[in-house]
């Protein structure tokens, strides 16, 4: 089995963003992490079922060495929910930055806290 | 300090997780050739030449359908909370006009809306389908926004007529998938036969379901665009 397959990759992509996601306090690239993470999950997928000399499950013809379309069927679901999510979330982080001037989590944390005190 | 400790317990941990994701991959799960049932039967059973399509409109319709819910839920979302703060002005300049994207908009406009009409319709025959070619008559859309600015596609597309056809559309397929109770048949796709493989009029249920998914992504696509182009006063 070759190492640098498609999951390899797709595996490392997710650990970059579930890295991202947890240290950098920008919410923008927290979204961006979220985008990669959901990019990765496509190309694991994707890439879990393909075959050497594969072709596209559309069928013309019995005998034909056709992948699974299985995985495909559930990535058009991922896809299009992750374009849901990741609009939604631009939008409360809009909301939020015109709030508080600043697109870190930390800040924006800090200055709930001192709202709730006063 | 204290947050070095931190980056490098999180790289440890996620390494860890990664390798664990790694070594628990099974590689035989997902099979080709004729063992495999949707292979086997798919297109005979389905009527789509496309299986892909076959399965997420056919076998998998039940999984679609709350997709389809949850893109509306976030096109309501973005516009319910993008217009509840009406209070902030537009303090972005336009855009100069510039010849080359009005020419280019008139010159791409037509086959753009062309390419995703095709998407729809053969999408149980080609690779395509409601989403993508929703996707795409979204993009073209937004092309024209670029071109001749937002406000004058919005006033040709009548915003408020626009919302009721994308909630009506929602409720259309809702009544088409459970339709078939009606007729004493099975709920979701035992509504009309599955026709000739390969034929244009084939698929029973999917070319239906995949132009009213497609007219709902085309209007939900433009809705979370104008309102993100509304929000921040020109595009």
């Amino acid at each position: 089995m070759d190492v640098a397959n498609g999951v390899t990759i797709a595996v490392i992509l997710f650990g970059v963003g579930i890295f991202a996601l947890i240290i950098r306090r920008d919410l923008v690239i927290k979204l961006l992490a979220l985008g990669l993470i959901d990019s990765s999950s496509v190309l694991f997928l994707v890439s879990l079922n393909a075959q050497d000399n594969g072709i596209a499950p559309i069928v013309h013809g019995p005998g034909a060495n056709y992948v699974d379309p299985l995985p495909q069927a559930l990535v058009i679901s991922a896809i299009v929910i992750n374009f849901a999510l990741l609009a939604l979330a631009l939008v409360f982080v809009m909301l939020l930055v015109e709030r508080y001037h600043t697109t870190d989590s930390l800040r924006i944390a800090q200055q709930v806290e001192r709202e709730k005190r006063s | 300090m204290k947050s070095t400790a931190i980056g490098i317990l999180a790289i440890l941990l996620v390494s860890a997780f990664c390798v664990l994701l790694l070594l628990t991959v099974d590689y035989h799960g997902a099979r080709g050739g004729t063992d495999n049932p949707y292979l086997a039967a798919g297109a005979s059973e389905t009527g789509a030449v496309n299986l892909v399509s076959g399965i997420y409109l056919n076998y998998r319709l039940y999984d679609s359908l709350f997709e389809l819910l949850i893109f509306s839920m976030a096109v309501l979302g973005v516009r319910f909370y993008l217009n509840a703060e009406k209070s902030t002005k537009p303090n972005v300049a336009r855009v100069a006009e510039s010849p080359v994207v009005r020419i280019a908009a008139d010159l791409l406009f037509g086959p753009i809306m062309l390419i995703g009409v095709y998407l729809i319709v053969f999408g149980h025959l080609s690779p395509g389908g409601g989403f993508s070619g929703g996707a795409v008559g979204g993009t073209g859309l937004l092309l024209c926004a670029a071109a001749l600015g937002a406000e004058v596609v919005a006033r040709r597309f009548h915003e408020q007529i626009i919302e009721q056809i994308e909630w009506g559309i929602l409720l259309l397929i809702i009544l088409f998938a459970v339709a078939p109770i009606f007729f004493d048949r099975l709920p979701l796709t035992d509504l009309l036969p599955s026709g000739r493989v390969g034929k244009l009029l084939s698929g029973g249920t999917i070319p239906i379901y995949n132009g009213l998914i497609g007219i709902k992504v085309f209007i939900g696509t433009w809705v979370v665009i104008y309102s993100f182009i509304r929000h921040r006063g020109e595009i």
